[in-house]
């Protein structure tokens, strides 16, 4: 493939830098371009935590006292999460907000909301596109929109031409195309240096780690990635998880259960149609999948 | 969907390093278009005092720094702004097209560097890329076209834009 005839845009979108290239130059393909952005900043307007006039902000508002009709785009990401949940009994949970608010993660106003303890069990997908919650929680879709946006985009790039391309938001990364594109991830000892781990077609992965994103909070290093079972942020270590699957919804949403489950996300894995691969600083990548 | 994974071994041979992520998106021209296609821009050149300095930091909050925005103008009034952001491990120019009621038009990423520590801060380092064609970077970048992993936070372009409308404020109504 030649890049004299290839597109590379990026855009400061979702809170990180959304990368889209494409294998062509034409017209078709810069118009592509523009719409797939336009689609990864819908889905910021409708789905973020961060955003007090998002439609998710709403929802959250008044999610527990009456149900809420939501864009079909909402609606879809919040029925693949609460599958997600299901396939991994409950360790993706998108109403772990208030633990990640504060460690300073999201938003303080979001740390008020969940008394008690609700899971995305208190989710309610109610026939018209609406939603209840069954007690006030705050949903957080940070570790699922961004995948759907990255689907989202490809599928834009892809109705506009034959052409092959990738998308990658903050690690979230899609390709398409007709050829296996190689994949390179950052070791997670030291980010700046790369390790290729192989190659991928037509496919997702994404990764999480906390060589960016953690925080010192009181004295010891947080990642952004709440345990579900405990309620609370876990350390940041010298590990990071990628997952791949068919779609990044789904590797953006397993990240998070792979982080907790290591080696023990086999099952989990399979069941979505994915594998995980984790880098650990004076490890070899470790793949997990189940056995055939 | 299908996945190669290179294998344990091999995979912890091939290791690259730095720069992890050094990308030329578009050069002034092409932001231009891509922002503001088919409008005729002249350039504006902007003298800050330091007062302006001054207001610009207090109504945004954001420290000015080093940053020394180039403005383009075009006949309705349209404005198209390069500036640069320099954070902990990153170095990234952006442009801001603003329309001629001073709202946000669009935002691109023009140069987008990673490095670490002092490198970035370094004026030296920094000095390497200036008037790197489009080109040169993409040889530098090599054919590493697909990098999963975390990539930064874009608050750092977030307050920069910030600043550039504070700026439209003080100095460019």
């Amino acid at each position: 493939m030649s890049r004299s005839n290839s597109l590379r845009r990026a855009r400061p979108l979702l809170g990180t830098f959304v990368e889209i290239r494409v294998q062509s130059d034409s017209p078709a393909a810069e118009a592509a371009i523009l719409a797939a952005f336009a689609a990864i900043a819908r889905v910021e307007r409708l789905m973020s935590a961060h955003r007090a006039d998002s439609e998710l902000s709403r929802l959250n508002a008044v999610g527990h006292v009456e149900a809420v009709e939501v864009d079909p785009w909402t609606y879809d990401v919040l029925a693949a999460a609460l599958r997600i949940s299901g396939a991994t009994d409950g360790l993706f949970d998108c109403t772990v907000a208030p633990a990640l608010a504060r460690q300073g993660f999201l938003p303080r106003r979001l740390q008020r909301a969940g008394s008690g303890h609700p899971s995305w069990r208190d989710i309610l997908l109610l026939p018209g596109r609406r939603v209840r919650f069954r007690r006030r929680l705050a949903l957080d879709l940070g570790g699922i929109a961004k995948g759907f946006a990255v689907d989202e985009a490809v599928a834009r790039l892809r109705a506009a031409g034959d052409f092959a391309g990738a998308v990658n938001a903050g690690g979230d990364l899609r390709v398409f195309g007709p050829a296996a594109e190689p994949i390179h991830l950052r070791d997670p000892a030291e980010p700046r240096r790369l390790l290729r781990v192989g190659s991928l077609k037509d496919g997702a992965i994404a990764t999480s780690a906390s060589y960016f994103a953690a925080r010192r909070r009181n004295g010891r290093r947080v990642a952004p990635i709440v345990d579900p079972r405990r309620r609370t942020v876990i350390a940041a270590s010298r590990r990071s998880v990628s997952v791949i699957a068919a779609d990044a919804l789904t590797a953006d949403a397993l990240t998070k259960p792979v982080m907790l489950e290591g080696p023990g996300s086999a099952e989990f894995l399979a069941r979505c149609g994915a594998r995980a691969l984790i880098l650990e600083a004076g490890a070899p990548p470790l793949e997990i999948r189940r056995a055939a | 969907m299908e996945w190669q994974f290179l294998g344990s071994v091999a995979a912890a041979t091939v290791i690259l390093t730095v720069p992890a992520h050094a990308t030329v998106y578009l050069t002034v021209e092409q932001a231009q278009q891509a922002l503001l296609p088919g409008i005729a821009l002249t350039a504006f050149p902007l003298h800050l005092s330091d007062a302006q300095k001054a207001a610009i930091e207090k109504q945004s909050g954001v420290a000015m720094g080093k940053s020394a925005p180039r403005v383009w103008r075009g006949a309705s009034g349209e404005l198209f702004i390069v500036d640069e952001v320099i954070g902990k491990h990153e170095y990234i120019t952006y442009a801001v097209a603003l329309g001629g009621d001073g709202a946000v038009r669009g935002i691109e990423i023009m140069e987008y560097r990673e490095s670490y520590g002092y490198e970035v801060r370094n004026a030296e380092w920094r000095h390497q890329f200036v008037g790197k064609t489009a080109k040169a970077a993409l040889k530098l970048d090599g054919d590493i076209k697909n990098i999963g992993g975390a990539t930064l936070s874009c608050r750092h372009v977030t307050d920069g834009v910030k600043r550039l409308l504070a700026l439209y404020d003080v100095a460019l109504k």
